[in-house]
């Protein structure tokens, strides 16, 4: 497709209309812009990699199977976030007493190993602490602080009224703070 | 003393309040120290959030699109009368092309006939088919021929054939079978452009 000229959305759309007809190249590129959104996405809400990626396949075949009931009256990605998220809750429906949080790499740090430490730990908090969050809160805190949606766009992608999107992101930062707060406040200190 | 603000506080956050409550919030954390502490713990749970990274690349990202596009079942799942109804929208232009020609040709075919007729050619073929089987009056004799002499079927033709020459029958026929083809077409246009435009919106 040569038209480096057109808006993305509106190569986007193209693109679209092209896997609606049943375009497996198309629907590859799409798989291609979107994958890392959605497997981030899958992932903060398992905190598996290897479960994230599974769970990310699954979710863009069912957006294969279900393309033709997406209309452009809200972004495909969002409607593509919907999908993910309705797969990680059935992932962790299914997998309540086996997933393993993955350990977190140690990444080098610039400032030297002590920092790098400190942050790797810091790191490992934080998800643990996102993971220990009911599902429907967790959703809604990765969506709009690791995705950047709008409210009315975690509502649109989640079919619920925007009143919920706030409670639901309230409690989550609450009990976020909570959960670090102890951590900071634990044994080692 | 005005009310904390503290339920508005994520919305401020995240850049969710416009006009009148944006301007209600700001002025009231001009003056509430509480409140700007309370935003300033959201600020902070916001930047410590993000020290969580995200997923590894354990997949290429080529691979990963190849594995997917292994697993796509054949077609995106369509119902069978949705698919149905789009081959028809989209070979109605040609049916509307038909239908044109088939109506040019009718007319073009009345014409010549009628051509013929009044240089009396054929006539005895077109008496055959509107004469009653018994025998009856050619076409030459038909307008001549008083009506208990004639068919039904020869009857209802010269009525139908001296009324519409009053009225000019064939012309308002023509037009009117134009103008509703014209119609058809301009109504499939108009849904052609409708659907160019939800799509692209």
């Amino acid at each position: 497709m040569n038209s480096q000229s057109a808006p993305t959305a509106e190569i986007e759309l193209d693109l679209i209309a092209a896997a609606q007809r049943g375009d497996r190249q198309a629907f590859g590129e799409l798989v291609r812009r979107h994958r890392e959104g959605v497997i981030n996405v899958v992932y903060r809400m398992c905190g598996d990699t290897h479960l994230a990626e599974d769970a990310a396949q699954e979710a863009f075949i069912r957006a294969w199977q279900h393309l033709h009931s997406y209309r452009p009256r809200s972004p495909f990605r969002n409607w593509v976030y919907r999908i993910a998220t309705n797969v990680a809750l059935d992932v962790l429906r299914k997998e309540r007493e086996t997933v393993d949080i993955d350990p977190l790499p140690l990444a080098s740090s610039e400032k030297g190993p002590e920092i790098a430490v400190e942050e790797h730990q810091r790191g490992q908090r934080v998800r643990q602490a996102v993971l220990a969050l009911p599902p429907a809160s967790r959703t809604v805190l990765v969506l709009r602080e690791y995705e950047g949606l709008s409210y009315r766009e975690i509502a649109d992608t989640l079919d619920i009224p925007i009143g919920t999107v706030m409670s639901r992101l309230n409690y989550a930062r609450n009990r976020l703070r909570d959960l670090l707060a102890c951590h900071r406040n634990g044994p080692e200190e | 003393m005005t009310e904390h603000v503290t339920a508005w506080l994520d919305a401020y956050h995240d850049g969710e309040l416009r006009g009148r409550q944006l301007r209600r919030v700001e002025a009231h954390l001009a003056h509430c120290a509480t409140c700007r502490a309370e935003l300033e713990r959201r600020r902070a749970l916001a930047a410590l959030l993000q020290e969580s990274p995200p997923a590894r690349d354990v997949t290429p990202p080529d691979r990963f699109v190849a594995q997917v596009g292994l697993r796509l079942p054949r077609r995106p799942a369509q119902p069978a009368w949705r698919r149905a109804l789009e081959i028809g929208w989209r070979l109605a232009p040609l049916g509307i092309l038909g239908a044109w020609a088939f109506v040019q040709a009718v007319f073009l075919v009345a014409g010549l006939a009628t051509i013929a007729l009044n240089l009396g050619l054929g006539g005895d073929l077109v008496a055959g088919w509107m004469t009653a089987p018994h025998a009856g009056p050619g076409l030459a004799e038909l307008f001549s021929t008083p009506d208990a002499g004639l068919s039904d079927v020869a009857r209802a033709v010269r009525l139908v054939w001296e009324g519409g020459e009053r009225w000019g029958l064939s012309l308002t026929l023509y037009l009117a079978s134009m103008a509703a083809i014209g119609l058809l077409y301009g109504s499939w246009l108009a849904s052609w452009w409708a659907r160019r435009q939800s799509h692209t919106q």
